[in-house]
């Protein structure tokens, strides 16, 4: 792969999250490249997923959460006053542990987003809505049962019609919570292809708790872990993904990578 | 040994339990058809004018009183339930005003129903000067039915689990977009199962109307203003006021026809839920 200088599309910047007076993650700060893969790693309860959430401000539906320190998006901090987290929400997109289709039809679950921006133009959304679903590696599946409910579709398809119904946004970062732990590691490998694939155009953050997944299809990987039970998660080492796997510089990504807890 | 005896009296007991209620019901479902049934397919029966003093009088105008109070009543109560609904399971914050929302609620759903009739005496027939009508006898039920209304529309609400909201905000739609494209259509079965459940009680509700809605009419009411005299509260006024001789029959068929209209009603409802479901939220055909 020929090396291009890599730009930053977020940065994160000391970031500290409390849940009322708990302290849930402390002082992170990692840069998230353009499209390219950063994948966040660690034992569960380590504040990955709380972390991936801050960044397109999907923890401020949560009673009682604070949040100090800055995420830049593009040079802007998203957390500073005033600042549109609807906008933000469909700029960073995001993709959940659980496939969590709409209960309505698959063609509907791909235009609510557009359709929320005010695309109505019947062809324009059926250009979207294909379009998408071809993004998604999905179309040949779904295309003469797009009437159907999503949720009747199986597991690994669900999750890439929810992966369909985030690029139909077009947004510029894609956030994966855990996409993969509900689903067989038939749809697995699919939706690691896929996101192989999305990075063409895509910035992508995937939290996961399977290194080997990690390994596979990220770029750069940052480690968490909370030390004593109490203690918020913190960041332990950030780096290239084959240099953490193969030359970790802090002993406890050593232990963590070659199983040794967690 | 002892576990799997006591496992198969417990199996025993609820099964009986099970029988004795579905009997019950049953039962008087059977009773009152027994009695009524007949007299109440009668098309003279169902579509004629009540007499004052002669036999043979019909009871359309209240079968209309009835349908008619209900959709009123459901007119009036429904918005409210569900707004007050929406806001108790999506914005309320936890803390002292919801306690109290819910503790007045649970108080008001206690009352028994003629406290509600005389309420509706005292503020819309008098106060308001409506006298007896279809309309203080419609905000009377409505005040009835709200708790039961609000308290069923916010389960149905609360249902809709927490990762369709998460993913909606998530695709850029303000928490009330989300609520009004996602939340409501896929609570509204439920919602529409818990519409109906009152409409039942409603229907069968005379001890709140009987002093606001009227007893007796002759002609079909036409403007909310009319008196009217619903099918549950014109049966007790046949049966304990009545001068018709026939008036047994009247009873009889009355209530026979109330239980088929109510039963209508509900797999009506039950109906166009599952076909809402089925064709609303699928959305339209791609070429």
């Amino acid at each position: 792969m020929p090396e291009e200088a890599l730009e930053n599309k977020m940065v994160i910047k000391d970031l500290s999250m409390y849940y009322t007076d708990f302290k849930a993650i402390e002082d992170v700060t990692f840069d998230v490249p353009a499209r390219r893969i950063t994948a966040l790693i660690g034992p569960s309860g380590c504040g990955k997923s709380t972390l991936v959430r801050c960044l397109n401000r999907m923890n401020d539906l949560i009673e009682g959460v604070r949040v100090e320190g800055e995420v830049v998006l593009d040079s802007e901090n998203v957390y500073q006053q005033g600042f549109d987290t609807i906008g933000l929400r469909r700029r960073v997109g995001m993709v959940f542990q659980r496939p969590n289709p709409f209960p309505k039809s698959i063609y509907e679950n791909v235009a609510y987003g557009p359709k929320l921006v005010g695309i109505k133009d019947k062809e324009e959304l059926d250009f979207i809505v294909e379009d998408s679903l071809k993004k998604a590696a999905l179309w040949h599946e779904v295309k003469t049962i797009l009437r159907e409910s999503g949720q009747n579709l199986s597991g690994g398809q669900q999750q890439r019609l929810c992966i369909a119904r985030v690029i139909a946004v077009q947004p510029e970062v894609i956030l994966f919570d855990e996409p993969c732990s509900a689903i067989d590691p038939v749809a697995t490998q699919l939706i690691e292809d896929l996101m192989a694939e999305l990075k063409e155009n895509f910035t992508m953050v995937i939290v996961t708790h399977n290194m080997q997944q990690a390994a596979r299809v990220s770029d750069f990987t940052a480690f968490m872990l909370v030390q004593e039970q109490g203690q918020p998660g913190r960041l332990i080492e950030y780096g290239d993904t084959n240099t953490m796997f193969t030359n970790p510089s802090d002993e406890r990504t050593e232990r963590y990578i070659t199983g040794r807890f967690g | 040994m002892k576990g799997s005896r006591a496992d198969k009296a417990a199996t025993v007991v609820f099964w009986a339990l099970g029988l004795v209620t579905i009997a019950l019901l049953a039962f008087i479902i059977i009773e009152i058809l027994a009695r009524g049934f007949l007299t109440a397919i009668n098309p003279k029966f169902f579509l004629g004018k009540p007499e004052a003093i002669k036999a043979g009088g019909g009871i359309f105008p209240m079968i209309i009183s009835s349908l008619y109070l209900a959709a009123l009543t459901i007119l009036i109560s429904l918005p409210i339930a569900i707004g007050a609904a929406i806001y108790m399971a999506e914005y309320a914050k936890k803390g002292r005003l919801n306690n109290f929302i819910r503790f007045c609620l649970d108080s008001l759903a206690t009352l028994p129903s003629i406290v509600f009739g005389l309420f509706g005496l005292a503020l819309f027939v008098i106060y308001f000067r409506w006298s007896y009508c279809l309309l203080a006898g419609a905000f009377t039920l409505a005040i009835l039915n709200l708790p039961i209304l609000l308290r069923s529309t916010e389960e149905a609400i609360k249902l809709v689990p927490n990762t369709y909201r998460e993913a909606s905000m998530c695709l850029g739609a303000s928490r009330w977009t989300t609520i009004r494209q996602v939340v409501i259509p896929t609570a509204l079965p439920g919602i529409m199962t818990s519409t109906i459940l009152p409409i039942g009680r409603i229907m069968g509700e005379s001890a709140a109307i009987v002093y606001t809605t009227g007893l007796f009419i002759r002609n079909i009411p036409i403007s909310p203003f009319d008196t009217a005299a619903p099918l549950a509260g014109y049966i007790w006024y046949a049966q304990s006021e009545a001068l018709v001789p026939d008036y047994r029959q009247i009873v009889n068929g009355g209530a026979a026809l109330l239980l088929i209209i109510v039963f209508a009603i509900y797999f009506l409802a039950r109906w166009a839920g599952n076909r809402y479901q089925q064709t609303k939220l699928l959305g339209p055909k791609m070429k």
